[in-house]
Parts: C-alpha cells; structure tokens; sequence
C-alpha cells in the first residue's frame, strides 16, 4: 500500500517550501492545506484550479486563432486574461 | 607551493541532511501533466515552458498576496481564510461557486481517480467498488 509514502509526504507539502522561499517569516495553518493528490503528488488546490483556467484560456485563444496546438502566445495570452 | 588542503567545514546544523537544497518548486512533469489533462488538445514544448513561467509567477503572487492578508489579520499564520479570500480575489470562490463546493467538486473526484484517468492495459474493464 501507498499509504506511508503519503504520510511521509503529507507535511513537507511544496507549497509550504515555497511560500518559506519567498515569505520565509510565514506560516501555513494546517488547514490551509488543501491538498489534492494527482498523478501520486500533491497539488494544491488553488494551483490546480489556476492551470485549469489557464488551459481553458489557451485551449479558447487557440481556437480563436485556429491553431490544433497550444502555442506559447496562447498561453501568454490567456495569462494576461485570467 | 600548494597550500594544504583545507578540511571540508562541518554541517552546522547536526540534523540536517547532507543533500543539496534544492529550489522548492512543483514538478515540471506534473505542472504538463494536469496542463496537457486540461487542454485536451496538443500543447508545443516551449508553450510548457511558458506554463512553467506562469506557475513561478503564480506561486510569488500567492505568496504575496496570502502575507498581506494575514499580516492585515495581524497573524503570521496564514488561516484557511485568507486562502479563501485569495481564492475569491481570483474569482475562483464566488457566491455560486462557494468553496466547499470548490473542495467537493474537487476533492470526491481525486479519490475516484477521474481527474487524471489510470491508462489500463487492454480493453480491460474494472469494474467499480
């Protein structure tokens, strides 16, 4: 089972490390984590919803510019809409 | 004449591991992960290289921003309030998308696995618990 790999991961999120990085005076309350796991790691869940909407907003300027690949102007696009 | 070599200096701190500090940031492979998962469609090498450049950016304006919220509060922790205000400030919490309905729309889906669909072998099919 992957069950003491996550007990092992859960406190030292990557969040926490890199909140320390740029705000190293700063603390995370445990129940700020609000972490999901994907692909067997975990995300926070404002930066999962963050990518979602960036992908949506390239997937849409690519449409728009009718292109069947996410360019880098799209995603630059979509980040200054978001 | 060479000078003798110096002895390496000790680790000062006893407990800390000998690894180099690496730079905390999220996996490149997961940020295409969820990426490539939400676009559904292809994404170019160097448009990942600019959802990695968003992400960095992403994370000091987060980190910017939950300081100025808690430190408002006149705390040095940051509570799961201003992680909702934040949130809200990104439009992503709103009077018809609270954010237990964010955590359950989300969170339900991460233990059934759909998020990210499990490549099976085959035409296998699992059944359902």
């Amino acid at each position: 089972g992957g069950t003491p790999r996550m007990k092992r991961l859960a406190p030292r999120s990557t969040l926490r490390k890199i909140i320390k990085k740029h705000k190293p005076e700063l603390r995370l309350a445990a129940n700020a984590d609000l972490l999901v796991r994907m692909r067997g790691r975990q995300v926070h869940l404002s930066f999962l919803l963050f990518l979602h909407r960036l992908a949506e907003e390239a997937r849409t300027k690519a449409f728009e510019n009718r292109s069947k690949i996410i360019k880098p102007e799209h995603i630059i696009a979509a980040a200054k809409v978001i | 004449s060479l000078q003798p070599l110096k002895a390496k200096p000790v680790p000062k701190s006893s407990g800390a591991s000998q690894r180099k500090p690496r730079e905390p940031e999220i996996a490149s492979s997961l940020i295409k992960g969820i990426f490539r998962h939400y676009a559904k469609m292809p994404v170019s090498r160097d448009a990942f290289r600019v959802v990695e450049k968003c992400s960095e950016r992403y994370f000091k304006q987060l980190s910017n921003d939950l300081e100025a919220y808690s430190r408002h509060a006149g705390r040095k922790t940051v509570e799961m309030a201003d992680l909702e205000l934040l949130m809200r400030r990104q439009g992503l919490v709103t009077d018809k998308m609270p954010m237990n309905v964010l955590i359950e729309h989300y969170f339900p889906m991460e233990y059934r696995k759909l998020l990210i669909p499990v490549a099976v072998c085959g035409n296998k099919v699992i059944p359902s618990k």
